[in-house]
């Protein structure tokens, strides 16, 4: 990366829900909002690949000045955004990671039925992947970053249950 | 007081409500307090943590 900008997850949130963006927030960043107490450096999010869901991301982009963390030359296009594939990028606000599809293959359409909605500033809502499903991917993965954090992911989800009893 | 006493006064069984750490080393302390948070709350405390830690590296880088 060519700079380190101050990490601001509600920034990006904030540039996709302006821009209308269809999205659900997976990753390490769900896992929190869920309330398991782990740490991450990026968002994570898989995204509607409709073609007016791409333009609507393509603009959100720009506004964060998106950029590949490895290529900080190259911008996102309708072609990689439009591909199952995974964007690693850079933004003003942080990294992001625009993901087309996650574990075995599952898209938007697919999370969206697995996700909760969450208030995280002000009126901003925004859609987030419920933990039985991020466990699931984790277990499928199974890489040994996801083990580290499965026992966490568990505990939590186990606590909120115990709770609901 | 040795290690073993020192947990013994500590460390509770896992299933009860008190347990500060599950078998599998688990801290169900933090998982309690960060369920405790609103989704708003916990997002804050991840963005506070990666600023720490991101001002404790350029501290570190710039000696």
């Amino acid at each position: 990366m060519a700079d380190s900008p101050t990490v601001d997850f509600t920034g990006i949130l904030q540039a996709l829900l302006s821009n209308q963006v269809d999205f659900v927030v997976v990753g390490g960043v769900s896992a929190v909002l869920n309330g398991a107490p782990i740490s991450t450096f990026d968002l994570d999010i898989v995204h509607s690949r409709a073609p007016d869901n791409i333009e609507r991301l393509l603009q959100a982009l720009e506004e964060l000045n998106a950029r590949y963390r490895q290529r900080p030359n190259q911008r996102p296009d309708r072609g990689h955004l439009s591909s199952s594939g995974h964007q690693l990028l850079s933004t003003r606000s942080g990294p992001l990671d625009v993901l087309g599809t996650i574990g075995r293959g599952l898209g938007y359409e697919e999370l969206v039925t697995c996700s909760v909605e969450h208030e995280v500033s002000g009126e901003m809502k925004i859609r987030v992947l419920n933990l039985d499903t991020l466990i699931e991917i984790k277990e499928e993965l199974d890489s040994e970053k996801d083990r580290a954090v499965l026992p966490i992911l568990r505990r939590a989800l186990k606590t909120i249950q115990d709770s609901n009893k | 007081m040795d290690s073993e006493s020192f947990e013994g006064s500590f460390r509770v069984s896992d299933e009860s409500p008190e347990a500060e750490y599950g078998d599998d080393g688990v801290d169900l302390t933090l998982i309690r307090w960060m369920l405790s948070l609103t989704p708003a709350e916990r997002l804050q405390v991840l963005q506070q943590n990666v600023r720490s830690i991101e001002k404790l590296r350029g501290r570190f880088s710039n000696r």
